[in-house]
């Protein structure tokens, strides 16, 4: 018993001497990091993390990456001088690494919500995108207005994306309740998902519905759009400099039509 | 130090409390539990199976031929597609054996949890096979004899006589075993399962804070192992009195 | 001692190696009901090998043996019916360490001849208490003297009231002081009538106690006669050069 207790105490000082060094990141708490963003603006890479499983804004392409996400960052790193260092990483551990400085941008098609902006800056909005539906072609669910959380059918959703925080959130919140929803890494295995019954509906993004239905037999979109919302780029809060370099660079590309061209390479108009 | 505290006891409020996240932790670890639980079951009985096969052949081969017959062809057949088991189990990640449980062999079965017991249990088999079998095998062959000698049957011999000492022999490698399947159930949130890691996944997810849940799900594994630590170490000390 | 043969070998053989090695080269012995047959010989004579063959733990390649009118060499036969009237002894006791003595000696008339627990543990203790070991019932092996586990050993075969006791070398690994102990046991079953098949290279008891011994070499009985005819005149030469080594 005693060597159990010693453990439990070994384990709760290193937690201390951890949690001495996250609060150091806090920017209310520190001087220094004025100097260590500037550190930021001198340094030639720009870090952006993803998660390349979210055709067509991010995937990897044989061993590159590729995406619109992935072309713009480019675009941004050239104008501002660096070169992109792509991290690809789970959706979830974004935010909380931009956060600490672990990567300088978080882009991954990612949605501007209250919730994040808590934690971390977003920049203006590059693209919007509509959340949609697919299910199978001779599913009962017919219409958008068919989905009910009443636990007659399964909700398959990519792990931590706003499709996942909105689904699983109760029905009086307007989800389907968490008992209901079946959360996965990939949005490939969501659709995977799908096709083998193990879901009745796929809440995900529009640009890589398309691609899925269009590569996968025997699946449908439902007419109409789930959730309609606005991609951003994610910034550290302390990092103000970068946040207003990368909206420069992000309006001059949007001026001479850069990113329309690249979001129309990947999702040609109808 | 003062601010310091506040702020902890903000981000602790924050990931666990506020918003009920403290249920997904223990949702999480109850699944991780039950995965872990009956996947050793079926780990081990199957293991041992594997394992009385293996070493039967290892051991009688000689004499087996010479009584002949069909056991001796029975035998070899089925040591041969044991063998062939153990490789490819050991040999395919456990995360890639998974998603073809779940996507490809047991389709039907929409029920993640139970996926996942059948998956990390027949997964663990091979490696229970191959520590009972050296167990198995380091049990003097002169038990065996007398066993036999007595009048027990083969079958009979192994599960009376020769299986408890073994078990006996492989306890610290098979708790070894138990440690290593409860931290690969982490792998389990790819097929759709709440399990412990994912937990914390999950409220990293929405809080944007990493180390609190991170910290929480890595303090409750570690419990669980100290505590498994411990009552294999009390089944031991209990199983050894009888040989001072 | 009657006339009624339990074991009949014929032609038995045991080759290795597609015939290299012969360890049994064409054994022919009829063990009558009560006797006390001592087989003696060098080592690698084959000596250990014919007695591990009449309860199957060596498979023989050739020949047959009749235990009380079946022929267990026939693949057919469930030796594991056989070996439960076959007492065995073995050189290095092999008791099992995880059991108590007295779980020991119960757990085959318990599993085996589906006896109760208290009828098994009450024969049980008679056979100890015969040995003089009562008191270490619930003793494990490791707690004995080499003396008392092959003590254990024999009345662990008694429980299952066998017709006959196979003894492989059964004092040779045992300290000089504790041989003895073991030899009579052994004897006093002779004399209540046991039908026994002995290797061993003690040749006092071989004297006193067998009422025909064997000498092999080689995979071949040599010479058989009874303990006089064998110690004291001896025909083979083999037989002369063995005895002469052995007997101070």
């Amino acid at each position: 018993m005693k060597k159990v207790i010693a453990l439990v105490l070994a384990a709760l000082m290193v937690f201390a001497l951890v949690a001495c060094n996250t609060s150091k990141d806090d920017p209310s708490t520190s001087a220094p990091d004025a100097s260590s963003s500037s550190d930021a603006t001198e340094k030639k890479t720009l870090v952006m993390a993803t998660n390349a499983t979210f055709p067509p804004y991010e995937y990897k392409d044989g061993d590159n990456f590729a995406g619109i996400d992935v072309e713009i960052a480019e675009k941004i790193a050239e104008k501002l001088g660096m070169t992109l260092e792509i991290q690809d990483v789970e959706f979830g551990s974004i935010v909380g690494g931009v956060q600490t400085g672990k990567f300088d941008i978080g882009m991954a098609g990612m949605t501007v919500t209250d919730e994040r902006k808590q934690s971390v800056n977003f920049t203006d909005t590059y693209t919007t995108t509509k959340q949609v539906v697919i299910v199978k072609e001779d599913s009962a669910i017919k219409s958008l207005d068919d989905l009910k959380g009443d636990g007659s059918m399964k909700f398959g959703v990519q792990q931590d994306t706003t499709g996942d925080i909105l689904a699983s959130d109760t029905v009086d919140n307007g989800g389907y309740g968490e008992e209901n929803v079946t959360r996965y890494k990939a949005a490939t295995d969501t659709v995977q998902a799908l096709k083998t019954g193990k879901v009745d509906a796929v809440i995900i993004d529009e640009a890589p519905a398309k691609s899925f239905v269009k590569s996968t037999d025997g699946l449908k979109i439902l007419e109409g759009t789930w959730l309609e919302e606005q991609y951003a780029i994610a910034i550290a809060k302390d990092n103000t400099e970068l946040l207003e370099k990368v909206n420069t660079a992000l309006k001059e590309l949007t001026e001479d039509g850069t990113v329309k061209s690249i979001i129309d390479k990947y999702i040609p108009a109808e | 130090m003062k601010e310091w505290f506040a702020d902890l006891s903000k981000k602790f409020m924050l990931c666990f409390i506020d918003k009920g996240y403290w249920k997904w932790l223990v949702e999480g670890f109850r699944n991780s539990l039950v995965i872990t639980f009956f996947a050793i079951i079926i780990g081990f009985v199957f293991g041992v199976v594997l394992a009385t096969i293996r070493s039967s052949y290892d051991k009688n081969e000689e004499t087996l031929k010479l009584r002949g017959g069909l056991g001796y062809w029975l035998l070899k057949i089925v040591n041969a597609i044991s063998k062939i088991y153990i490789t490819v189990v050991r040999g395919v990640p456990v995360v890639v054996q998974l998603m073809l449980w779940y996507f490809v062999i047991l389709v039907s079965q929409d029920n993640g949890v139970i996926v996942a017991i059948v998956a990390f249990g027949f997964n663990s088999a091979a490696y229970v096979a191959e520590i009972f079998r050296g167990g198995i095998m380091s049990v003097d062959n002169g038990q065996f004899e007398a066993g036999r000698s007595l009048g027990f049957g083969y079958v009979r011999t192994m599960v009376h006589i020769i299986i408890p000492q073994a078990v006996k022999t492989v306890l610290p490698t098979l708790l070894n075993e138990v440690i290593a399947l409860l931290k690969e159930t982490s792998v389990a949130g790819y097929v759709g399962i709440m399990d412990l890691t994912k937990a914390g996944d999950l409220i990293r997810g929405r809080t944007f804070e990493a180390f609190m849940p991170l910290f929480a799900v890595a303090i409750i594994y570690l419990l669980t192992v100290i505590i498994l630590t411990a009552v294999f170490t009390s089944i031991e000390r209990r199983l050894r009195k009888s040989e001072r | 001692m009657n006339d009624k043969v339990l074991i009949h070998v014929e032609g038995l053989k045991k080759h290795y190696l597609g015939g290299k090695v012969k360890a049994l080269d064409g054994i022919d012995c009829d063990i009558h009901q009560g006797e006390v047959l001592v087989i003696i010989g060098p080592s690698g004579s084959g000596k250990s090998t014919f007695l591990r063959s009449l309860n199957l733990l060596e498979i023989p390649t050739g020949g047959k043996i009749v235990f009380d009118g079946h022929d267990i060499t026939d693949p057919k036969t469930n030796i594991n019916l056989h070996r439960r009237k076959m007492g065995m002894v073995f050189q290095h006791f092999n008791l099992f360490p995880n059991m108590t003595i007295l779980k020991n000696m119960t757990i085959a008339p318990m599993k085996l001849l589906k006896k109760s627990k208290a009828e098994a543990e009450k024969k049980a203790t008679e056979l100890l208490e015969r040995v003089g070991l009562a008191d270490r019932a619930n003793s494990y092996p490791s707690q004995l003297s080499g003396g008392q586990k092959q003590r254990v050993a024999i009345v662990r075969a008694l429980c299952m009231e066998p017709e006959v006791m196979l003894f492989d070398e059964p004092t040779s690994a045992l300290d000089p002081e504790m041989v003895g102990e073991v030899l009579d046991v052994m004897k006093e079953l002779a004399h209540e009538g046991m039908t026994m098949a002995v290797v061993t290279h003690e040749m006092g008891f071989a004297k006193e106690v067998a009422t025909r011994v064997i000498f092999m070499d080689g995979g071949k009985i040599l010479e058989e006669g009874t303990p006089d005819e064998i110690f004291s005149n001896p025909q083979n030469p083999r037989t002369k050069d063995f005895l002469s080594k052995v007997i101070v």
